[in-house]
């Protein structure tokens, strides 16, 4: 839309150039993203929340009591496909959303910040498809830490620790390779978690010029939808905030297996994608660049 | 300007068509539906006829009785999570009476504050799977004809019970008897209905509501008014489905509420039957597995068990009044012991005149000093009438 505002007398012979251009973006935002040391330390620091989880366990003489501590930490010991479950549970209420609130923060404002916002836009790009880069820029980076923590607790599990048929919550047995396409699973129902948080910080990322300012208030913003999720008294709005059904993934360790909790989730995803993808194209679209 | 103005209308309209579909789509699913008018005598037919076996759904319960909001953790001392974790591994829960009752109390109260989703399977008449779905975590009761397992993932504990064959034809009734004592609650919608049709007498107005739609059905509202002005309950509705008879949904309403008190009902139903494998329950590995004997029922202590724990006439509950505004008074030698000390009763309940009370939106129970224990779904005064 905006592309054509651009380049008005853009002609047919045009098309294929700019598509080839709009793959070219995307291309070099990813590598640039991935070549990042910030971005490989944070993959790192992911990998690792498994490893200090499984080796803590590994190293203590204690045994622990079903139930204690972090949901399936007492199962570790006895296989050692848990240890990416609970590192999940321990990472998705702050972890994982303090690293994606730097990359969708820095996303805009990383640019205009170094002054080279405006680069990208003298090319025929398009305010719109650059936005669109951003973000898939930045839900990819939500696909690769879910997964990072996910293979990295399944390896050092299974260094670790026995591996054997894994109990599900309903008491059922599930196979080793069942088990881990459920892993996978998780990582999905995770990652779409994790999308309407990214298109947040996508929009903050386009009110400022100064990228710590947004990662910090997108990362504020997880933690506020995590307190009002569990004041009672606004129990309505609950269901509708993007962090209520970051932990039900559970529900994808039950057997039969229980699609409903995805759903909902993907649902409500939709609907932050859909509300701040609106805000973000028209404050963008709309913003004087001067940098 | 006008230009810019007209960029902002997708920040304007995404977020209001957003809220509008959030808004709209609940309300779709309750539109008006109509069906044949029916009396309520040709409801309870339905009901009756009903030869629902097998089906499985997801049921949602939610409760606002006006409970104390309590730490449930808190009523229990460290000691006492501490025997009862040791007792356990032995199988021993009933030996250790204070800690299986707080246990037992915690989890009953547990299911009765705030909301549940259970997932329910039925498989004919000896075969039912109920799952309690709590957060990262799961309890399970697995009825397979004569077996009955529970489990519960949190501690990673199975209880086995299994019905004697020479009883097998009584099978059914016991599971029932047995349903009733287990701390877990395994209402489903229809058999809450059940036991709210079987108060129907005189003293009940019954009437039709208006027809809705529940979990994708369409039924009938059964609606029942207590006649009696001084009783906790203003009304209970069951939704019953209007091609299959089974009831769906159960609401009950408090007197002086306007949110309803209890409401148990299947927020996806589907009749076809379940996998058969999901009733072959089978411990995990390393899961802690106690095997538990039937607990003695009255109509089976009759031969070698020589009544030594049969109840006296003196220790059996009486119950006064009738219909909604019954009272049962419970006399002081069958009200066991540890109530008078636990600290979560302490908790629960308020001092008043005359000994101690619970009261809640549905049921009051109260505790006078002398040890004896008067529950109905009336108000306090007229308890503590009973009293005396």
């Amino acid at each position: 839309m905006s592309s054509s505002d651009v380049l008005p007398a853009a002609s047919h012979s045009d098309i294929p150039v700019r598509r080839g251009g709009g793959w070219d973006l995307l291309g070099s935002e990813i590598s640039v993203l991935f070549r990042r040391r910030r971005t490989w330390a944070m993959l790192v620091a992911v990998a690792l929340i498994p490893v200090l989880l499984a080796v803590a366990v590994r190293l203590s003489s204690s045994t622990l009591a079903p139930g204690q501590g972090p949901p399936f930490l007492d199962r570790v010991t006895q296989n050692g496909l848990f240890v990416g479950f609970t590192a999940m549970v321990v990472a998705i209420p702050l972890f994982l959303p303090l690293t994606i609130g730097v990359v969708a923060g820095d996303t805009i404002a990383g640019e205009a910040g170094l002054g080279t916002l405006r680069y990208l836009l003298v090319a025929p790009a398009g305010r719109v498809r650059l936005l669109l880069v951003k973000y898939a820029g930045a839900a990819l980076f939500c696909l690769v830490a879910t997964l990072t923590l996910t293979v990295s607790g399944a390896l050092i599990g299974a260094a670790l620790f026995p591996v054997g048929p894994v109990t599900l919550l309903s008491g059922d047995t599930i196979s080793v390779t069942e088990s881990l396409l459920r892993s996978l699973l998780v990582a999905a129902y995770v990652t779409v978690s994790l999308l309407g948080l990214s298109m947040i910080g996508l929009f903050i990322s386009t009110l400022t010029d100064v990228p710590v300012g947004a990662m910090a208030a997108t990362i504020v913003v997880s933690v506020v939808a995590q307190i009002l999720d569990v004041i009672p008294q606004l129990s309505w709005l609950h269901p509708w905030l993007f962090s209520h059904y970051w932990l039900g993934f559970a529900d994808l360790l039950r057997q039969p297996l229980d699609l409903s909790s995805f759903g909902q989730n993907a649902i409500v995803q939709v609907c932050y994608l859909a509300v701040f993808g609106a805000l973000a194209y028209s404050r963008f679209v709309t913003k004087d660049i001067l940098s | 300007m006008s230009r810019n103005s007209l960029k902002w209308l997708p920040a304007v309209v995404v977020p209001a068509v957003v809220v509008a579909a959030v808004i709209a789509v609940p309300l779709q699913a309750g539109a008006a539906v109509d069906l044949p008018d029916k009396t309520p005598e040709q409801v309870l037919l339905l009901v009756h006829d009903s030869t629902v076996s097998t089906f499985s759904g997801t049921v949602s319960q939610s409760s606002d009785l006006g409970l104390p909001a309590l730490d449930l953790s808190a009523g229990m001392t460290k000691s006492m999570q501490k025997s009862m974790t040791e007792s356990r591994p032995e199988g021993a829960a009933s030996s250790v009476p204070e800690a299986s009752t707080i246990g037992a109390l915690s989890t009953a109260l547990d299911l009765l504050s705030g909301s549940h989703e259970f997932r329910v399977y039925a498989g004919g008449e000896s075969q039912s799977r109920v799952q309690i779905k709590d957060r990262m975590a799961e309890r399970d009761v697995v009825q397979n004809g004569s077996d009955v397992w529970l489990y519960d993932s949190s501690s990673n504990a199975a209880t086995h019970l299994s019905v004697p064959a020479d009883l097998a034809a009584t099978a059914e009734s016991k599971f029932a008897a047995l349903k009733s004592q287990l701390p877990t609650d395994l209402s489903t919608p229809a058999q809450l209905a059940e036991r709210f049709l079987s108060e129907l007498d005189p003293s009940t107005t019954v009437s039709v509501g208006t027809d809705a739609r529940v979990a994708g059905r369409s039924v009938y509202q059964l609606v029942l008014t207590p006649k009696a002005a001084d009783s906790l309950v203003a009304s209970v509705s069951i939704a019953v489905d209007s091609q299959t008879g089974l009831p769906v949904q159960v609401v009950v309403m408090a007197e002086g509420q306007s949110a309803p008190a209890l409401q148990v009902g299947f927020t996806a139903i589907d009749f076809a039957a379940p996998d058969a494998d999901r009733f072959d329950f089978v411990p995990p590995a390393n899961a802690t597995v106690t095997e538990q004997a039937l607990p003695d029922l009255p109509d089976r202590a009759t031969g070698d068990h020589t009544g030594a724990q049969r109840p006296t006439a003196a220790e059996l509950p009486r119950v006064t009044g009738s219909g909604w505004s019954s009272i049962v008074e419970v006399p002081a030698a069958a009200v066991p012991a540890e109530l008078g000390n636990n600290p979560l009763i302490d908790q629960l309940t308020n001092g008043v005149e005359g000994g101690r009370a619970l009261t809640t939106s549905l049921m009051t129970v109260f505790l006078p000093a002398d040890g004896r224990m008067f529950a109905g779904a009336v108000p306090l005064a007229q308890l503590q009438a009973a009293a005396e």
